[in-house]
């Protein structure tokens, strides 16, 4: 990709959100997001293949965060008559899985596949009321024979759902598809930095942004850039489950899916700092950029990491309210992206306020 | 030595995780000179290191813990009586009526109490009786006992080793002793020299607890690459295919989300050229080892995880066979005298 | 002693929001200490530099957690009932019907919703009553992300025994802060560190323990006894002196610090028990894994009702852990 072929706004999310990159296969991404980031400002991977931009200042560290890797599943074996059996990386719900298409493959090559479930008419009355395990599944590549199968996927390989990226509703206001969790921070993060690079002079704070591997599984590779980077103050970019949905009750929703970015108080992995929480909505507030607050002690991110490596760091998590997370088409409202780009834009340009 | 008397001896060790410096001058006699140093780290791990001779070699980590499942001791009764707590996962089906030694002041020989059929309630077999209350019958009494026992002490499997057929062994103590046996073996019988960089086996304290001491004991290292070597389930009549790998086949390399993909794929190549007798296994998200703790410390190590396959793992007598080990002895020469590894993964 | 501890517990600070009690701390830290400061995750440090010659003298990293369980606003109903989220490892059976106090000094009663069964208490059945008439007054009052904690208290009762809340682990606090006073001239350097979000996870003192790379960490916090009606069988009785911890289910004590510590319990005629706790966890874990790992070793008080409204304990086990932590620092 040369450099006159930088995509931005909605044309850079969907080439995120379309790249092959499940957790540990992160490679095409890491790709795209350095082509992306060329002549805008230095970039460097880690040992861990974590992609590290650097825009440098004078001032505290501080360290952005989004994670490049996507649930996906991995191939345990392939049997006789050339279907894959597979296993999942990352939380994935069996129940989204049946019936979907998907890539098989590597970073390197992939081919289509499908995954495979019974028809309902061969499932017994009981087995139709019950969610199927993930080892009953098998993907089907169309391969009649082991032989065959091996020729084009091997054990070990990857598979992400292959299930594109649109927009769609009233005025296209909604987006869905795969990976949205969490290229949508990548995007950001992408988009921040080039405007901070074109906007030069002197700047108060020194910036990291870690587009990070392995979030998904857990071996966070976020926990080892932060040690790397040793920052002061780490924000998160990440999505978070919203239940807006029909039936829930107020204080369930969690957030509202057009309400921009959700800043969490507290989560499973991580008590957020205070003061960084109120920067964050007082900087949405004053420059007119909707946020909000997360209703809902649920989930947790790299924060979880970041905010204990070394001698600590503080952190913040904005997330974009996301509903249907970890399957094929996760959905959020398209204006939380730039929402959430314009909060970030914000807290920088007053980051001396902080106190 | 051969490398079966190396496994028993090390195996034989107490290492109970938590108490794995218990044996560190039996371990430090059996290591001989093979080492030019052993550093035991705060945290009980040994780090043994072995160099190159030359200069700004690359640093490789061999990880493959040291402790062992076991008890501790929590009341002394009555009678002689001690009351326990396990150390790492036991199976508690397996406890009753086994032969056990007491890690006091002396060590003390003891019996893990069962209840004989006759005075069994109708359907007691059929439950399962939580550790706390087991006893193990010492033949002491309270008074005579508490000279040498007290809260904490640490109980483990008798050692006693069996040949079995096809060159196969039992005992207690190989996971994951056998695997760090089979690192010695293979450093005793290379030359410095072909050494792709200088060496740190390290025999990490605490694994079984959860991965503890192979964590702090890298980021003490900071290798520039590692090889974590574990054991794995060995086929069973009550183990399922992708589970379980037969005896006498070979070791596993792991794929898996949770290490590195390259350093991976260059090993396979590797054991293959090395005419390695091996499998490759999914382990997608969670290797369940020290490889998941060693990939993610300080600024990120790159990390390959074998295994040996292993039948009845954390029991009274594990078994294993000498050529699987042996296999595993060859993947590590291999891999520590791979200088095209060195070169790609020194930082 | 007495009056210290009330001091110390009756400062609301739940994890993550420690300051007001570290203000109290601090207060008493400054006069003993050499510098007091707090870290990026809110732990408070003191340190006491030692009379050994600089190279000679060891790093020993003293740590009770200033945190307590309670609770977080996260949303206001119509009708200004509040709903919330557990900091910490709350039990909602104890929690419930009790006065609660805001960080404002606001106080309010945390009730379970109408006809809630004692085996369905969970966090999302409960709300606050403030006595508000409506949403609007309760904002007014109230705003999401505020805390709050079940109402602190300390009753005396009989002998040297004392209830309240939290004693969890401001008694480790008060401990620490007693130690410092009798130990003016340490041959080592003493961090004493109150840490933050213990609660949660053990979070402060890693990265406490990170920054400081301790030789000897200590750690001072409550534990479980099996002394009362339906306990599990356990050694620990209220009133038996400090618990040299042997293991909980996050750590495994370095077994010859457990030793050092008996023995000179043993030698100064300090009433002492061995701990073996088969639950439950401390900071002890958090500053034994960090960096490189260190040696570890925790002083526990035997508390009976952990995280209730009346955690009781017995001074003679505080002075205990007073006793054998000055012994330690003033060991040759």
């Amino acid at each position: 990709m040369t450099t006159e072929n930088k995509l931005s706004g909605m044309e850079l999310l969907r080439a995120l959100c379309l790249e092959f990159g499940p957790t540990g296969c992160e490679h095409n991404v890491a790709a795209l997001i350095e082509a992306q980031l060329k002549g805008v400002c230095e970039v460097k991977r880690d040992r861990m293949d974590n992609v590290l931009a650097h825009l440098p200042g004078s001032g505290p560290r501080i360290m952005l965060s989004a994670h490049m890797d996507e649930v996906g599943m991995m191939i345990t074996s392939i049997d006789d008559k050339g279907y894959l059996r597979f296993t999942n990386v990352g939380g994935i719900d069996t129940r989204v899985l049946c019936g979907r298409r998907v890539q098989v493959g590597t970073a390197e090559h992939r081919i289509p596949g499908v995954i495979g479930a019974k028809a309902i008419h061969l499932q017994s009355a009981e087995a139709r009321t019950k969610s199927t395990l993930v080892n009953e599944l098998y993907i089907d590549i169309g391969a009649d024979s082991r032989e065959e199968a091996e020729k084009y996927v091997d054990i070990g390989d990857f598979a992400t759902f292959d299930t594109g990226f649109g927009l769609y509703g009233q005025d296209d206001r909604q987006m869905r598809g795969k990976a949205i969790d969490d290229r949508l921070g990548c995007a950001v993060m992408i988009e921040v930095l080039r405007a901070l690079a074109e906007e030069g002079g002197e700047r108060s704070y020194d910036l990291w942004c870690a587009f990070s591997v392995r979030e998904e599984i857990g071996k966070s590779g976020a926990r080892v850039a932060a040690y790397g980077i040793d920052p002061e103050f780490a924000i998160v970019l990440e999505t978070t489950a919203v239940g807006d949905i029909p039936g829930a009750s107020p204080a369930a929703r969690v957030a509202e899916i057009e309400g921009g970015g959700v800043i969490s108080l507290v989560d499973r992995s991580t008590i957020y700092d205070t003061a960084l929480v109120n920067f964050a909505m007082e900087c949405g507030r004053a420059g007119n950029i909707p946020c909000q607050l997360k209703r809902y002690v649920s989930g947790g991110n790299d924060a979880g990491h970041i905010h204990k490596t070394g001698d600590g760091v503080r952190c913040l998590a904005i997330s974009a309210p996301t509903r249907y997370l970890h399957s094929g088409n996760c959905v959020t409202a398209a204006a939380n992206y730039d929402h959430i780009r314009d909060l970030v834009l914000a807290m920088l340009n007053r980051w001396d306020e902080l106190n | 030595m051969e490398l079966k008397q190396r496994i028993t001896q090390m195996a034989g060790l107490m290492s109970i995780s938590g108490y794995e410096t218990y044996d560190r001058a039996a371990l430090t006699e059996q290591l001989g000179d093979i080492f030019d140093e052993v550093i035991t780290d705060p945290m009980g791990s040994h780090i043994c290191i072995r160099r190159c001779g030359r200069p700004g070699a690359p640093k490789i980590l061999i990880d493959a813990h040291f402790d062992e499942i076991g008890m501790m001791v929590t009341q002394i009764l009555e009678g002689g009586f001690l009351r326990v707590l396990n150390l790492g996962g036991i199976d508690t089906r397996i406890l009753q009526a086994g032969e056990v030694i007491i890690y006091g002041e002396k060590p003390i020989y003891g019996i893990i109490g069962s209840t004989p059929p006759h005075l069994q309630k109708p359907d007691e077999a059929k439950k399962l009786k939580p550790i706390d209350e087991l006893f193990i019958d010492t033949g002491y009494d309270k008074e005579e006992l508490e000279k040498y026992v007290r809260l904490g002490t640490p109980v483990g499997f008798l050692p006693a080793y069996t040949e079995l057929l096809g060159g196969k062994l039992a005992g207690k103590g190989f996971d994951d002793k056998a695997c760090a046996a089979a690192a010695v073996h293979a450093l005793a019988g290379m030359d410095r020299a072909d050494q792709a960089g200088d060496v740190y086996l390290l025999l990490a304290s605490q694994e079984e607890v959860g991965l503890r001491g192979g964590e702090t004991g890298a980021v003490g290292i900071d290798p520039d690459y590692a090889l974590v070597i574990d054991v794995t389930h060995g086929s069973a009549p009550d183990t399922k295919k992708d589970e379980a790998f037969p005896l006498g086949e070979g070791i596993t390399i792991s794929l898996s989300a949770a290490t590195d993909l390259r350093l991976t794929r260059r090993t396979v190549e590797l054991a293959r050229e090395a005419g390695i007798k091996f499998t490759r296994v999914v382990e997608a998200a969670n290797t369940g080892t020290d490889a998941n703790v060693t990939q993610l410390v300080r600024c990120g190590i790159p990390t390959v995880l074998a295994s040996l396959p292993l039948r009845s793992m954390h029991t009274y007598n594990e078994v294993l066979s000498i050529s699987d080990a042996e296999e595993l002895v060859k993947l590590i020469s291999a891999f520590v005298g791979d200088t095209r590894i060195a070169e790609d993964f020194a930082r | 002693m007495l009056e210290l501890i009330k001091k110390i517990v009756k400062a609301p600070a739940i994890s993550g929001r420690e300051t007001a009690v570290a203000d109290v701390i601090r207060a008493q830290m400054e006069s003993l200490c050499d510098e007091v400061y707090r870290d990026k995750l809110g732990n408070l440090i003191a340190l006491k530099r030692g009379s050994a010659p600089e190279g000679e003298r060891k790093k020993i990293m003293l740590a009770a957690h200033m945190d307590e369980i309670g609770f977080l606003v996260t949303f206001i109903e119509d009708n200004g009932f509040i709903r919330l989220a557990p900091i910490g490892g709350i039990n909602f059976v104890a929690a419930a019907y009790t006065t609660v106090v805001f960080e404002s000094g606001l106080k309010g009663v945390l009730v379970p919703e109408s006809g809630t069964k004692a085996d369905a208490m969970t966090f999302d059945r409960f709300y606050v009553d403030i006595g508000a008439k409506d949403k609007k007054e309760a904002q007014r009052r109230v705003k999401i992300g505020d805390y709050f904690v079940v109402e602190p208290s300390v009753t005396r009762l009989c002998g040297k025994r004392i209830a309240g809340r939290p004693m969890d682990d401001r008694i480790g606090c008060a401990i620490m802060v007693e130690a410092a006073r009798r130990v003016p001239a340490p041959r080592d350097d003493v961090y004493y560190v109150f840490t933050a979000q213990e609660e949660v996870g053990c979070r402060g003192a890693k990265t406490a323990a990170f920054a400081i790379a301790p030789d000897v960490a200590l750690a001072y916090d409550v534990t479980g006894t099996g002394d009362t009606i339906g306990a599990k069988p356990m050694a620990i009785k209220v009133g038996d002196g400090a618990a040299i911890k042997i293991k909980d289910s996050s750590v495994i004590c370095t077994p010859a610090f457990v030793a050092e510590l008996t023995d000179l319990a043993r030698a100064e005629k300090i009433p002492h028990q061995l701990e073996i706790l088969p639950y439950g966890g401390t900071d002890t874990s958090s500053m034994q894994m960090a960096g490189s790992g260190c040696v570890a070793g925790c002083l526990s008080i035997p508390t009976r009702y952990i995280h209730s409204g009346v955690e009781m304990i017995d001074l003679g086990d505080v002075e205990a852990c007073v006793a054998l932590t000055a012994a330690y620092l003033n060991r040759t």
